[in-house]
Parts: C-alpha cells; sequence; structure tokens
C-alpha cells in the first residue's frame, strides 16, 4: 500500500530533490516494494507527458504600445514658458476690457462724491467758474478715437451733458491752471480716455495669438515626431 | 540578450528595452496562460495583461529570477480570470465546425511541420492532457504548469505562487497523482512509452 507520503517523496525524488540519505533510503525500498516502483512509474510517466506537452507559440507579439504603456509624448523644453506666457497674455487682455468697463461707474460715483468737498475746500467758486469751461471739453470727446470705437465709453461724457454742475469739478484738471489747489488726483479721471488704451489691447490680442500658436505648434511638432519614432 | 541590462533600462521607462524582454518570454507566459486557463483567446488576453501589468510594477522586481517574477504576473492575472469566469460563467466561443459542432481543440495554431496523423496525434494528446489539467484544482493546475510545463525551479514556483516550497512539493506531488489517474482514461491515446496501463498496488 502506498501512503501519500511516499507519493511526495517520490514526486520530489523525480525532481532530484531528495537529500542523499533520503534517496538511498527511498532506493532501498524501491528495490523490495513492488507497489511503490510501480507508483513511481506512474508519476514518471505522467510527469513525462507532461514535458512532451508541445509549446505553442504565441498567437501574436505583446509587445507594448506607447499609448498602452501610458507613455505620453515628452513636453518641449520651452512649451511651459509659451502656455505660462498665453495664459497670462490673455488674463490681461481679458483684464484690459474689465478695467475699461468699470471705468465709467468709478468715474461717476467719483463725480458724485467731490462735489461737497471742493465745498468747504472754499474754492467753490473757482469750480463753478471752471464749470463752463469742463461742457466744452466734454463735447469734444466724440472727436476721441475711444468714445467713437466704445460706446460705453461715450457713457461719462452723456453723464455730463445731463448733470454738468456734478461733472464740473471732475473737469478741473483740464483747467488745472486756473484753480490749482484742486489736488493732484483729479488728472487720472479724465472720462473721455480709457484706462487701459486700445493699442494695449489689440497688442495683447496679438501676443496671446502668437504665444498661443507657438505652443500648439511646438507641441503638436514634438508629438508627430515621437508617433513617427513608434510606428 | 544582457537581461539585466534590459531590465534595468525597462525600469527607467524604456519601452524599448522592455519590449525586448517581452518578446523573449511572450511564448512561455502564453503557454502558462493557456494551460491554466484551457483557452486561446483568454490566454492571449491574460498575457497581455499580464506585461502590461509587469510594466507598470517594474519597479516592484527587487532581483532574482525575473522569469519567475513574470509567472507570478500571468499566474495573478489567470486567477483572476478564473475568479470572473466562476461569478459569471460564458459559453465558451470556441470555432464551429461545418457541422456546428464545436471542435475539440484548436488545430489552427499547430505546428506545420507536423504530418496530418501526428498533428492529429498531437492534437488529440495535447486535449487529453489538458483536460486533466482543467480538471485539477486552480491552486495545484498552477503549480504543475510551472513546474512540469515551464520546468521552473521549486524555489520559483513557490516565487510565482507565492506558496511555502513545502506546499508546493505537496501539491505537484497530489497534482502529478491525480494527473496520473485522470490520463489513464486516455490510455490508447497515449504514446506507448507513456501508457499507464499498471494500477498502483
Amino acid at each position: 500500500m502506498t501512503s501519500f507520503r511516499d507519493v511526495e517523496l517520490l514526486s520530489a525524488y523525480l525532481d532530484g530533490l531528495l537529500s542523499p540519505s533520503d534517496s538511498a533510503r527511498l532506493e532501498s525500498h524501491l528495490s523490495s516494494d513492488a507497489s511503490l516502483r510501480a507508483a513511481m512509474d506512474d508519476l514518471r510517466a505522467a510527469r513525462g507527458l507532461l514535458h512532451q506537452l508541445p509549446q505553442r507559440r504565441a498567437p501574436r507579439n505583446f509587445t507594448l504600445t506607447p499609448k498602452m504603456a501610458g507613455i505620453k509624448p515628452p513636453e518641449p523644453r520651452a512649451y511651459p514658458t509659451l502656455r505660462f506666457a498665453t495664459v497670462l497674455a490673455t488674463l490681461l487682455f481679458v483684464a484690459t476690457f474689465v478695467i475699461n468697463g468699470l471705468a465709467p461707474a468709478v468715474n461717476s460715483s467719483f463725480a458724485a462724491a467731490p462735489a461737497p468737498a471742493y465745498g468747504y475746500g472754499g474754492s467753490g467758486g473757482s469750480s463753478a467758474e471752471s464749470a463752463p469751461q469742463g461742457a466744452p471739453a466734454a463735447t469734444e470727446a466724440p472727436n476721441l478715437p475711444f468714445a467713437a470705437i466704445s460706446p460705453t465709453e461715450v457713457t461719462p461724457s452723456a453723464n455730463q451733458f445731463l448733470a454738468p454742475t456734478a461733472t464740473a469739478p471732475t473737469e478741473a484738471p483740464s483747467t488745472k491752471s486756473a484753480a490749482p489747489g484742486l489736488g493732484n488726483g483729479a488728472p487720472s479721471r479724465v472720462p473721455n480716455e480709457a484706462p487701459v488704451p486700445f493699442v494695449w489691447q489689440i497688442g495683447l490680442a496679438i501676443i496671446t495669438v502668437i504665444f498661443g500658436a507657438a505652443a500648439w505648434l511646438i507641441r503638436r511638432t514634438s508629438e508627430n515626431k515621437f508617433r513617427k519614432q513608434w510606428k | 540578450m544582457d537581461e539585466p541590462a534590459l531590465i534595468t533600462s525597462a525600469q527607467r521607462g524604456d519601452l524599448d528595452a522592455f519590449n525586448t524582454l517581452v518578446l523573449h518570454y511572450q511564448d512561455a507566459l502564453f503557454n502558462t496562460a493557456l494551460r491554466i486557463l484551457g483557452d486561446d483567446d483568454l490566454a492571449a488576453d491574460a498575457t497581455q495583461d499580464a506585461f502590461l501589468s509587469a510594466f507598470k510594477n517594474l519597479n516592484s522586481y527587487r532581483g532574482g529570477s525575473f522569469k519567475a517574477w513574470l509567472h507570478r504576473t500571468v499566474t495573478n492575472v489567470c486567477y483572476d480570470e478564473l475568479r470572473r469566469k466562476k461569478r459569471r460563467p460564458t459559453t465558451p466561443l470556441e470555432p464551429d465546425t461545418s457541422d456546428g459542432d464545436e471542435m475539440d481543440s484548436p488545430r489552427w495554431l499547430a505546428d506545420k511541420s507536423m504530418s496530418p496523423e501526428q498533428k492529429f496525434e498531437a492534437d488529440e494528446l495535447e486535449h487529453a492532457i489538458q483536460h486533466c489539467l482543467d480538471a485539477l484544482p486552480n491552486d495545484f493546475r498552477a503549480v504543475v504548469v510551472l513546474a512540469d510545463i515551464q520546468n521552473l525551479a521549486y524555489s520559483e514556483v513557490a516565487s510565482a505562487t507565492r506558496v511555502p516550497l513545502g506546499t508546493i512539493k505537496s501539491r505537484l506531488a497530489r497534482a502529478r497523482l491525480r494527473l496520473r489517474e485522470c490520463l489513464q482514461g486516455f490510455g490508447e491515446l497515449l504514446p506507448a512509452s507513456y501508457r499507464l496501463d499498471k494500477e498502483p498496488q
């Protein structure tokens, strides 16, 4: 009767994994035990059949493509800089519209507030005198290029027509020589000029397009080169 | 093939180096998957998944037998597939003959250098062995495939299956015993030198 322990020993013996002393003991049993010999012949035959099993060739190549492996084309060195420049130029470009759009509101609120301030400054008389001069200045607005291009920028001058007394102090800068006591903040609040000139906006738009196109182009070139390499 | 250099390059992300290793081991891994899963298409998918997984986890290879490490990957993929099959049993998509019967064994991949008779016998023998392998429990099958078909050393089988060496010895003995009993049913198909006509006493 062959036990499983015997089968385990026979299996290891067939693979040459028994120690010399264990092998010698098993060999002596094999010479005297016919059932053990039969079991070993069967195991050897089964093992031999498995070794005989033909090795199939792989039905196709299992090589990996960069896409399968999740490898992306290398990023050109200049790409991050160009991308950052494009984003920055875009943000600045958008910001110019925001600033120009907010300018009329700032002007009008600013225009309403200073009136009493000039009053107790003791120079009310001079500002009142300057009002008639301010009005003609406003009428000149349509001649300015920015007022003609952007309707929103016309609004301040329109406000001045509707409320000449309120806007009069803001016109003071144009008569600065006549009213020197009005302060330094006035010159920056000329209602007819957009805070960001149109030329700047055009320049930023061009920069955005050029940087964006350059970034796209170098990246595309790099990707094409990468694809050709793996074709 | 300078295997250590290729592995080092592949670990640095060199896909060409890894693909050289793939070409070298793809037949072995495909055969392992085929014998464990018993299906050509599943074996091909498992082999591809195994190589992909191997590339992604290449840095976890810390030396030793690369062949055993790759076989561990493919064995794991096969175990996953067997578990999936158990959860969702499907009808096998084996090619049909003109009679509408399923072909017993896929012959379109057989060695063309064989004569029709040899091919027939080889197909039948292969079918008989695969049938008996399929009848083994998964753990036993993986051990016998790696040890007796892929000729891995016991230590490599232990590494590939993450099972202690003693358990490998035991499982291999049991698997051979069961295969012997199963193959006795195919006595006529077996080559004369391998006839298992002696019953254990």
